[in-house]
């Protein structure tokens, strides 16, 4: 059965399915074919019941729109991909080159079976089609080259873990397999053309380009050899083809699936969301301690890891020496579920209808001996990761996650960071001053608190560090004069106002996070606060996206926005220039977490006389200070500093000023500029405070400090 | 092991301390009130000692109704029981003679005070413990091993350190230095609110209180005076002007 009724010529041009492969060598093809797509559906199937066995449950299928667009953009358009722009062109070549060859050769092979599709396979489509198969099939080789370039020659260290290469036979597999199929591909078109040009008169081979030019090297090779030579290839070809399809549930191929499955079912909760703990009293463990604890979608997205490093290139806890990376903390509880999963899959169909499933204890636990402590507590909750990811997995949650379990099942963390808890118990800030000096910084400035007068538009939320912190206070009085200045009604809580709660959150303390919250919660609406503006990006994120858990819904907004909108406005006027060059380094929790980038960027802007300078890492791909996550309260004893690390960043484009919108980026831009002995020449300024000084109306804020109190951490309990 | 952890609530070391007009005491209003953390290192040490060998850890405290918090934090760190006596307020004498009124029925191989309490700083009520009860004492203590039924204490003194043997028995006071007090784990502060604790009257205890000292006034400290600043801009000139200044105004050379 070749196919082979039709008479192909010019005007009519085509190709004979099945030439040279006589009788049965069809029904042998398709048996194979049958198999090799059993193996995978096999594959999947018991992956599948894998990805069952364990965790907890979680919706992610609601929606659907919304999920259908990101499977359509990230999937099928690569958007995020495409975000960087060597490994974005590599895959892309490779993924659209492949799309079409696997859709081309499956119709091709099968179109006479399909009689709507015969009428299409002749003349001027089959010449474009066989020229479009000659492109995609060279595309995919191109691909396949840059991607052998960049494992074997380049060797970025994303796609090792310090230096120690991943998976290395996988990954060789994989590539040898995708430029097999190209390449049988093409020698067995050449070995075709050779025979149909020259004894069929097919004088339209020409449109299959690669293959034209090998079928020419082989003039005066003997036909009947040529005929034997592409009868091993084509089934050397079908084989590899076959292999590539089997091979799929059991590599990293996995991914052909599982990305666009992540895409699908990626998180739609706003940046940073973690999902509060809803009921103290009744629950019986909190956070996550063991794998089962974390939910289903949590260790897939262990399983749609395909390592490509994205995360680990602008990871500040791996970059400086930490031992974290997002991509092994994934790999290591993949590692980890596919030891355990086996265990538990056996338990559970052991155990007899209505019995208690017994599952034996792992012998490694997983928060401690398989996640590192020292891995848990370094990430800076920067978010960059998640940003990054192709597959948007999302790992800041799954941190956190381990982090409660430890603050609060076990109470087994940092002396640094119970110290803080505890002074955030009592004094509801970090450092534990006495909460009645909260207000000390606007004693002069004439500001009333609510209590005072509640009638005002804005509520300014000073947080602990405008509050508290002496570089901070400064912040805070030169952005309150700003708004006098310019007429906006606000008022402060004054005493009142407590610590929002976020370094208690992100450093896995939702217990005492929740108390903060909704302290304050409840003194905002008991004034019936309506509008926020927040000088700490953490504050403003907790407040805007967290605080609507406990009955807190406020619109929000950081002082960057305002002051940008006042500029706008011309409710301020800034005439007096500055001199010098200014970088503005993008705060993690205003920028990846909440999208704000323009708006510090514009009011820098319009400071005359004003020269800004971009960081290499900037906006999405802004490099953390290392503060976030609660570590600006913890000691930072492995590898370098990063604050260290991002002033050097700032040092490289000459900046005089590192402008930033966070007190805690601007303690730790501060603290980086005196480690590297820059005080002479360079200082850190709040947004607020450049602004201020360009509105001249009287001295200028200077960035120095009287460090006394703040910046460093009460002694509790320290004996006279 | 059979131990008790004696602990008092103070205000937070960073609270706004006011005298009353009268000068009888402090206003209490908008105190923040917490564990006294001499006190704490007193718990945890029970607490370890616990672990180590078995028992329980019962806490007593003396004070006014919000005590119970205080003793709810202990027993969040992991404290068997507690029990509240609820006196708002005695001197050193009657505050150890209420506390050996509690502890007596409970015969403990050990007792573990505070040092002192950091509100009146007295740091008495250990030691008339152990005397009213006829226990041995080792106070400030910052090392503790119990072996062959002893206490072996390490206690700093001038350029030394002391090693003390007790026999047991004993009142232990702690000093900053002996552990790192736990932070309270969850679970434990959710079983807290359940533990029993035997809340205690004067009456109940059989005792009357009769203060044998009394504060007759509190003041506040003079307010410190404000700093001085030595102007002009010839450093010679500043630098006598210092000198002078540390020598007839504040006469320290």
């Amino acid at each position: 059965m070749a196919h082979g009724g039709q008479v192909y010529s010019v005007g009519n041009e085509g190709r004979e399915i099945f030439w040279n492969a006589p009788f049965p060598s069809e029904p042998i093809l398709f048996f194979f074919a049958a198999i090799a797509l059993a193996i995978f559906a096999y594959g999947f199937y018991r992956r599948w019941q894998m990805w069952k066995a364990m965790g907890r449950p979680e919706n992610r299928t609601d929606n659907s729109g919304e999920r259908i667009k990101s499977i359509l953009l990230n999937g099928l358009l690569q958007v995020k991909t495409f975000k960087e722009a060597y490994p974005g062109i590599m895959h892309a070549l490779i993924f659209f080159g492949f799309f079409v060859l696997i859709w081309g050769a499956a119709f091709d092979a099968t179109h006479f079976h399909l009689p709507f599709l015969v009428p299409f396979f002749n003349g001027t489509f089959y010449l474009w089609f066989s020229f479009l198969m000659e492109v995609f099939g060279l595309a995919v080789l191109a691909g396949v080259v840059l991607a052998v370039w960049r494992k074997y020659i380049q060797k970025p260290d994303r796609l090792s873990y310090r230096g120690k290469m991943d998976a290395v036979a996988d990954d060789a597999i994989v590539l040898l397999l995708l430029a097999g199929i190209i390449v049988t591909g093409f020698i067995l078109e050449g070995f075709r053309l050779h025979v149909n040009i020259n004894v069929d008169g097919y004088t339209w081979g020409g449109w299959s380009f690669v293959g034209y030019a090998f079928a020419k090297t082989l003039a005066g090779v003997g036909y009947d050899t040529v005929k034997i030579l592409h009868k091993w290839t084509w089934w050397i070809h079908a084989f590899i083809a076959f292999g590539f399809i089997a091979y799929i549930p059991f590599s990293k191929l996995r991914h052909i699936v599982l990305a666009p499955a992540n895409q699908y079912m990626r998180s739609l909760k706003p940046t940073g969301y973690l999902e509060p703990i809803p009921d103290f009293e009744n629950a019986e463990s909190f956070g996550v301690g063991r794998l089962e604890d974390f939910t289903w979608k949590q260790i897939f997205n262990a399983d749609a890891c395909l390592r490509c490093g994205r995360c680990q290139d602008g990871c500040p806890a791996y970059l400086s020496g930490k031992p974290l990376s997002p991509k092994k903390l994934h790999q290591d509880i993949k590692e980890y579920w596919l030891k355990r999963v086996p265990v538990v899959m056996a338990a559970k169909s052991a155990a007899k209808e209505g019995e208690e499933v017994v599952i034996p204890e792992p012998d490694k636990t997983m928060v401690g001996e398989v996640i590192d402590l020292h891995e848990l507590w370094a990430c800076t909750n920067c978010m960059y990761c998640m940003e990054v990811c192709p597959v948007f997995n999302e790992h800041v949650p799954m941190i956190t996650g381990m982090r409660q379990y430890k603050v609060l099942m076990e109470a087994d963390f940092s002396p640094e960071l119970q110290l803080t808890y505890r002074n955030m118990e009592n004094n509801s800030n970090p450092w534990g001053i006495g909460t009645h000096l909260r207000a000390d910084w606007a004693k002069d400035l004439g500001i009333k608190s609510l209590a005072e007068d509640p009638n005002v538009e804005y509520l300014f939320y000073v947080g602990c560090s405008g509050s508290f912190d002496d570089r901070g206070k400064k912040v805070s009085i030169a952005f309150a004069r700003l708004l006098k200045e310019a007429g906006v009604s606000f008022g402060i809580l004054g005493g009142e106002e407590g610590c929002c709660g976020d370094s208690a959150m992100r450093g896995g303390n939702e217990y005492l996070s929740q108390t903060l919250a909704q302290m304050n919660i409840e003194v905002m609406n008991g004034y019936g606060v309506k509008k926020i503006i927040c000088t700490c990006p953490h504050g403003y994120n907790m407040i805007k996206k967290d605080y609507p858990h406990f009955g807190g819904n406020f619109e929000v907004y950081h002082h960057t926005e305002i002051i940008a909108d006042l500029i706008a406005q011309g409710k301020i006027a800034l005439k007096k220039p500055v001199e010098g060059i200014f970088t503005y380094h993008d705060s993690c929790f205003l920028g990846r977490y909440n999208n704000i980038y323009e708006q510090p960027r514009k009011a820098l802007k319009a400071v005359p006389g004003m020269k800004l300078a971009e960081m290499d890492r900037n906006h999405t791909k802004s490099f953390c200070c290392g503060a976030g996550g609660g570590r600006m309260w913890m000691e930072e004893d492995i590898g370098e500093r990063i604050n260290d690390m991002r002033t050097d960043q700032a040092i490289a484009v000459k900046a005089d000023t590192i402008a930033v919108g966070c007190p805690f980026c601007l303690t730790m831009m501060s603290d980086g500029i005196k480690d590297r002995q820059k005080e002479e020449t360079m200082a850190a300024f709040d947004v607020a405070e450049i602004v201020w000084n360009a509105m001249g109306i009287e001295e200028a804020v200077t960035a120095e400090a009287p460090q006394e109190e703040a910046g460093k951490t009460k002694e509790e309990g320290s004996p006279a | 092991m059979n131990i008790v952890a004696c602990v008092k609530q103070v205000p937070d070391t960073e609270a706004l301390i006011k005298v009353k007009a009268d000068g009888s005491g402090i206003e209490e209003g908008g105190i923040k009130w917490v564990m006294n953390p001499y006190d704490e290192y007193g718990v945890e040490e029970a607490l370890k000692l616990k672990e180590k060998n078995g028992g329980e850890v019962t806490i007593v405290s003396m004070g006014p109704a919000r005590a119970m918090e205080t003793i709810r934090t202990a027993l969040a760190m992991g404290a068997e029981k507690g029990i509240h006596i609820t006196i708002d307020k005695a001197d050193e004498y009657n505050t150890a003679a209420a506390l050996a009124a509690a502890i007596k029925g409970i015969n403990p191989d050990i007792i573990f005070c505070g040092q002192r309490a950091i509100d009146d700083d007295s740091g008495q009520v250990g030691s008339i413990l152990a005397e009213l009860l006829g226990l041995p004492v080792v106070t400030l203590v910052t090392k503790l091993e119990i072996a062959d039924g002893k206490a072996k204490a390490v206690k700093p003194i001038e350029g030394a350190q002391l090693l003390i043997e007790s026999q047991m028995p004993c009142v232990i006071t702690a000093q900053k230095g002996l552990n790192e007090p736990r932070y309270a784990s969850l679970p434990g502060i959710m079983k807290a609110k359940k533990k029993p604790v035997d809340v205690k009257d004067a009456a109940a205890l059989g005792i009357t209180v009769q203060p044998k000292a009394k504060i007759v006034k509190m003041t506040p400290p003079p307010e410190r005076a404000p700093g001085k600043i030595i102007g002009g801009d010839d450093p010679a000139a500043k630098a006598a002007e210092l000198a002078k200044l540390l020598r007839e105004e504040a006469k320290v050379i």
